[in-house]
């Protein structure tokens, strides 16, 4: 049996963070990691590659191409593509059961989804807190703005946001480096929109890549597809960030391509001991002790392996005595949006790729009279506008010497938004194990989830409300758009925004909730969930930042305890 | 994937990524890699032989993308390498039967060839080859919209003019000579156009 301190399920955004904590406090800490290793740099093996070097041209492999055989799941989203196909799960080999469309994007691999994920990073403020308990809608959240706001600030001086301060209650600033600029079209519909609707405010998305320096890693250089890995440092990753920190504290070991089966649980002290892990590649099992145990394996794989564990005194799952484990599973809904073109400004161009875009914080529901709908919570738009490029060729009649001509310079420009919208937490949106097993001998699990009428509802306000702004901005052929198509067809279904949370919801009372205000068990002491399972309700900005300040909170509480002689 | 066509998919894509806050796919820069890598790529391969056309279907593509993107004072289509990426997307990532659907629409551009001229497309002059093209471009991309342009009869077309354009921008060639990459460096949101002069590719 070997022994360590703490022990951390998963290395993706969470689970660096928790290692980073964890070793920097003194403890001897386990990363366990499914996948693959991958070395920062060296792994990177698309990075920068010229498009005439993939031999597909960087093709979406979209389901049923040659290509995607073995990933008929991941390949649903646009964002799994050649050049990045391999920082993605293999489903063949992972499954899992669609009771109604759930798409479960997933990156097996030390790094897990911080080397493909977005990059958008938002404070949550108390709209969010406070608004389960405001329309009775989930459990109230057992914090506030004021618990988190220092961790969120900690954790930004860490990963480097860069960003600008706009001074509003539901989007709280934070520590930001310099913003990057916006290009000529979004600066002239920014104005625009807020000329028309001065509550309504378009900034430069706050994002998780360097404008300056930072520990060691550069500024961002533009290139554009940082899902193929940064050797740099520009963006957060485990790799870039949290490992080189927890590697430094020589009190970190990491255990890739292991599988955690299940949480060990001993009835006699109400305490974890430590994980059964499958070995991938061998399929031997081994167990690991450890004081404290962190799962951050993501959302639904934590939620899976607690589901997983357990014992006379857990028969439904371990820290299950309230019986919501596997409930109140969330996702943004998102793909409701508009686009519209901008006449002139042929003169104005722009360099570099720009690896973000331009976002609208939420406007609805904030209280007053005049921001209420007909429906509640709310939504914040991402978006961005850019000159057509060469592919406009391929929609137009013309061919030969005119056409090459023609897409020698760029087209007009465009500009799109879509929004981002708060999903309710619901009971009957739940995943269970089901019968059948994987080769590790773990229960696949079966995922039920579907949109409410309060998401579809707020859907129409995000695609009229994302025309309206367009028009006021003075855009020309507007259209809106909306890709639901229900009916349990894929479209926009739950799990596409990426944004998948909640099924271990933190909260007040052990008897709705299955973790308290500092992402412990109620159940039990020595056990944390830190990744998205947590989750009480979604907001409608994206989470990991959350998550990552969560994180940092609750080892300073657990060591703390330790500490105290308590866990 | 068999009504939807290729540009469209990688335009809605695109946009996707720009409201997703994420960078259009782009080309990258030659210039950040190392001389050895370079040449090993401007060397033909001896050993390339196409896996799904015959030589016949071959010099069709090559043709037939050539007149779409021709030369001038940089090189076409064919001189770029189309007709080998159309085959190793037909060989590598279509499903079959989209493959043989492409195939199928070969065939057909020499059957309407034969029946004007008597002779297969390649065959034909340069003028009758332009002229067949175009009738085939006009029946694509009706001067007045209809509501479903999109029939069967023109898939063929559309989808062969936009292989032959992501065929040719991503090349080396449409890539670095024709087009410029955005240079790796500094993000300028709003240049004068006249600085750059023509389209990043």
């Amino acid at each position: 049996m070997i022994t360590y301190d703490a022990i951390v399920v998963g290395s993706g955004i969470t689970g660096g963070w928790a290692a980073k904590e964890l070793t920097e406090k003194g403890l001897r800490t386990l990363m366990i990691e499914r996948g693959r290793d991958v070395v920062h740099r060296t792994d990177y093996i698309t990075e920068h590659k010229p498009s005439w070097e993939l031999p597909l041209r960087d093709a979406r492999l979209s389901v049923g191409t040659k290509g995607a055989e073995e990933y008929p799941i991941q390949a649903r989203t646009g964002q799994f593509r050649e050049s990045n196909k391999h920082f993605f799960i293999k489903d063949k080999k992972n499954p899992y059961i669609e009771d109604k469309p759930f798409t479960w994007i997933q990156g097996d691999q030390v790094g897990g989804k911080s080397l493909i994920w977005g990059r958008q990073v938002y404070r949550w403020s108390d709209l969010d807190f406070e608004a389960n308990l405001r329309d009775g809608h989930g459990v109230d959240w057992p914090i506030r703005y004021a618990d988190i706001a220092p961790w969120y600030s900690y954790v930004e001086r860490f990963i480097g946001v860069s960003g600008e301060k706009l001074g509003l209650t539901q989007l709280p600033d934070g520590e930001f480096q310099p913003p990057m600029e916006m290009n000529a079209g979004e600066k002239l519909v920014k104005a625009g929109i807020e000329r028309a609707f001065p509550d309504r405010h378009v900034t430069i998305g706050r994002v998780a890549i360097l404008t300056q320096p930072l520990n060691g890693r550069l500024p961002c250089h533009y290139c554009g597809p940082c899902e193929r890995g940064c050797s740099t440092g520009s963006y957060f990753s485990t790799q870039a960030s949290t490992l080189p920190a927890a590697r430094a504290t020589q009190r970190l070991t990491v255990l890739p391509n292991s599988i955690v089966h299940s949480v060990i649980y001993d009835a006699s002290t109400n305490r974890v001991t430590g994980v059964r892990v499958v070995d991938t590649v061998t399929k031997q099992t081994q167990e690991y002790r450890a004081r404290v145990v962190f799962l951050c394996a993501s959302t639904l794989a934590t939620t899976r392996l607690l589901l997983n564990s357990t014992s006379p005194r857990f028969p439904n799952g371990l820290a299950n005595s309230s019986g919501v484990l596997g409930h109140y599973l969330m996702d943004h809904h998102f793909l409701a949006g508009a686009g519209g073109s901008i006449e002139g400004l042929l003169d104005h161009y722009y360099q570099g790729n720009r690896p973000n875009g331009i976002y609208v914080p939420r406007f609805r529901n904030l209280g007053d009279d005049a921001s209420r709908r007909d429906y509640v919570r709310g939504f914040g738009y991402q978006g961005g506008a850019g000159r057509q490029g060469w592919g406009r060729g391929g929609g137009e009649r013309g061919f030969g010497v005119e056409l090459k001509r023609k897409l020698h310079d760029p087209g007009q420009w465009s500009m799109g938004m879509t929004g981002f919208g708060e999903c309710l937490p619901r009971e009957d949106n739940y995943v269970e194990l089901s019968d059948q097993k994987d080769e590790f001998g773990i229960p696949l699990l079966k995922i039920h989830c579907t949109w409410g009428d309060n998401e579809l509802a707020m859907r129409k306000d995000m695609a009229a409300s994302a025309g309206e702004m367009l028009e006021a901005a003075g855009c020309k052929n507007v259209h809106t758009y909306d890709a639901y198509r229900g009916s349990g067809q894929l479209g926009a279904e739950p799990g596409f925004a990426i944004h998948e949370m909640g099924t271990a919801r933190m909260g007040r009372d052990p008897k709705t909730s299955v973790l308290n205000a500092y992402n412990q068990a109620h159940d039990v002491p020595n056990l944390f969930v830190t990744d998205g399972a947590c989750m009480a309700s979604s907001s409608c900005v994206n989470p990991s930042i959350t998550y990552m300040a969560l994180t940092a909170r609750a080892c300073d509480h657990a060591v703390e305890e330790l500490k105290r002689g308590n866990l | 994937m068999e009504h939807d066509d290729l540009i469209t998919r990688r335009e809605a894509l695109s946009r996707v990524a720009i409201l997703l806050g994420g960078a259009i796919s782009a080309p990258t820069l030659a210039g950040a890699l190392d001389a050895a890598t370079r040449r090993a790529w401007t060397t033909p391969s001896r050993d390339w032989a196409p896996r799904t056309l015959d030589a016949g279907q071959l010099e069709l593509v090559a043709t037939m993308a050539d007149h779409i993107v021709p030369q001038t004072d940089t090189p076409g289509a064919r001189a770029a390498g189309v007709h080998r990426f159309v085959d190793t997307l037909l060989s590598d990532h279509y499903p079959t039967p989209e493959r043989d659907r492409f195939v199928a629409g070969l065939a057909d551009v020499d059957a309407r060839a034969r029946s004007g001229h008597g002779k297969t497309f390649v065959e034909c002059t340069a003028d009758q080859q332009v002229a067949l093209l175009t009738e085939l471009d006009e029946a694509a991309f009706p001067a007045v919209r209809i509501d479903s342009p999109r029939t069967s009869d023109t898939w063929f077309f559309r989808r062969m003019k936009e292989l032959t354009l992501v065929g040719y921008y991503t090349s080396q060639v449409g890539a670095t000579q024709e087009l410029h990459p955005s240079p790796f460096g500094a993000y300028r949101g709003d240049i004068p156009y006249g600085s750059v002069g023509r389209a990043w590719s």
